[in-house]
């Protein structure tokens, strides 16, 4: 029984917190506004000026959920409308979708361009966190 | 018929050659509309007395394919109801980008007249059924030719610039419904600011305007009459051949908390037709409560020939043989109408001036879809009418 409540409550902690995420070997300082900025399209490198690019948990997730609300603060719907007034006009691409924590990780861990988010409880090695909302 | 079987024969050829190399992604949007006019005497937006579901409903599929090197082919097909749903290529283009902040389009593509002009048919983008009329109510909305886009960071703002050049030849409502009609040297630029909640806008377009008034017969025929009397000055002045028109659009966009507000102004004239100068704006406010948006629009439209337009035709005019001859449509009837009556007729014919106001909501019932509500009132002033229109409907994106 407290096993489950311990389970219970690392998880939700977990669903609370998320990690921005690049490679290691990326020195960039990446803030909030960068990270909205990169997400939202209007940016494509960082600092230094080497590309960035953007990959998402799925919709329906509910880290991807936190993260649509604190760091870009749109909800769902509002964020899907954006996208489709890009979309329809060859202005822009969403950032491309990732089904789970670990794949992220991996994709990240072997890209040097990629940026990503998890859930802090996920983070390991890697990868070097960010920023955390 | 053969058109949707070439367009869909075309798109399927395109995917199938690009999938092997490319990069293709598919996206797509529908709506499916159902609305209803409150007076019998008048359509609104295309809709009578009876319910109908066609006049708004639309389907649509996008393909881009990344062709590497930072080249991007993308087609738009669209099946409209209005149209009996035959499939047809709204956009068609390529783009190319230069770095990362600019990007040249070429082919077939949106007008930027307006803030929304590049998704005016993608209902998910946006709160209303559709944008308020009075402003995007133009009967065009895609040219040919090329655009160069630039994106900037200025401090705090960004910045979005383009510019355009192309033509357009299609059948417009002009002067009855379907005009044949050509834009040629379109020449535009649009520029937009924007900062968090704040975003502003400018646009402005020329272009050499002719539309053919065969299919309007009381126009062709006073055209016509005024030549056989050696009024080529005045005849030329209602016809609109390759006359030098302008589009001027400027607004503002707010998204702050959850408070909305839209406003735009625009401007039309064609110089020397019988197309009276434009002016119409709107201001809508929306409100939004979690997944439901509720908002409200005010606009107007006013379409009005400047009184030095009227009475430039002459009464009477020297013949060498027959001396002093009225300039009527008889000349040998006394009663019979004056063509200087006639064309103060056909300018004033051309007045228009609308008041609309709107209310409506968005319910995001679902993440790829939204229910909308609306219910505009419109007030005629000219014939001093008022028409009702409610119209219900769901916009999905894929």
């Amino acid at each position: 029984m407290k096993l489950l409540y311990g389970l219970l409550f690392a998880s939700m902690t977990a669903a609370a917190d998320v990690s921005v995420i690049v490679h290691p070997s990326n020195a960039n300082a990446v803030d909030a506004s960068t990270i909205e900025k990169i997400y939202t399209g209007k940016v494509k490198t960082f600092a230094d000026g080497s590309k960035a690019t953007p990959v998402r948990l799925s919709e329906g997730n509910p880290v991807s959920e936190e993260f649509n609300t604190k760091a870009l603060n749109k909800s769902a719907s509002q964020l899907k409308a954006y996208w489709s007034k890009l979309i329809f006009t060859g202005k822009g691409t969403p950032p491309k979708e990732i089904d789970s924590d670990a794949e992220m990780l991996k994709l990240v861990a072997t890209n040097p361009d990629h940026i990503g988010f998890v859930a802090s409880g996920s983070v390991t090695g890697d990868v070097k966190v960010v920023f955390s909302f | 018929m053969k058109k949707t079987l070439v367009s869909l024969s075309i798109a399927l050829a395109c995917g199938a050659s690009f999938s092997a190399t490319a990069d293709l992604r598919i996206n797509g949007f529908a709506s499916v509309y159902a609305g209803q006019a409150t007076n019998d005497k008048q359509k609104v937006y295309g809709y009578d007395d009876d319910a109908t579901f066609s006049n708004e409903s639309k389907f649509a599929v996008q393909i881009s394919a990344d062709l590497t090197e930072g080249l991007t082919a993308t087609s738009q097909v669209i099946a409209r109801g209005s149209d009996d749903y035959n499939a047809e290529f709204e956009w068609a283009y390529i783009t190319y980008h230069i770095d990362d902040s600019s990007q040249v389009n070429a082919g077939k593509m949106r007008i930027p007249f307006y803030k929304y002009s590049d998704y005016l048919d993608v209902g998910y983008a946006y709160r209303w059924v559709r944008p308020p009329q009075s402003v995007y109510g133009l009967s065009f909305s895609t040219y040919e030719g090329a655009s160069y886009l630039r994106t900037d960071t200025l401090g705090d703002w960004d910045s979005s610039l383009q510019l355009l050049y192309g033509n357009l030849s299609e059948d417009i409502i002009a002067y009855t419904y379907a005009d044949p009609a050509e834009m040629k040297s379109i020449w535009g630029i649009n520029w937009t600011m924007s900062r968090d909640w704040f975003s502003a806008r400018a646009a402005y377009l020329v272009a050499d305007v002719s539309i053919d008034e065969l299919n309007s017969a009381p126009l062709s025929q006073l055209i016509a009459g005024l030549n056989n009397y050696g009024l080529s000055n005045e005849a030329s002045k209602l016809q609109t051949n390759e006359d030098s028109g302008y589009f001027l659009g400027v607004g503002f966009s707010i998204d702050y908390n959850d408070i909305l507000v839209d406003a735009e102004y625009t401007e039309l004239e064609v110089d020397d037709s019988v197309l009276a100068p434009q002016e119409q704006f709107f201001v809508s406010v929306g409100y939004r409560i979690g997944s439901v948006t509720i908002h409200s629009t005010y606009e107007e439209n006013q379409d009005k020939h400047k009184a030095s337009r009227f009475d430039t035709v002459p009464l009477t005019i020297n013949h060498p043989q027959l001396g002093t001859i009225p300039v009527t449509t008889d000349p040998t009837n006394p009663n019979a109408p004056t063509l200087r009556a006639l064309t103060n007729a056909a300018l004033n014919g051309v007045h228009v001036d609308t008041s609309t106001w709107s209310v409506g909501m968005r319910y995001d019932f679902h993440p790829s879809a939204a229910f909308k509500l609306d219910y505009s009132s419109l007030d005629n002033n000219v014939t001093n009418t008022r028409t009702g229109v409610v119209t219900a409907g769901v916009d999905v994106v894929f």
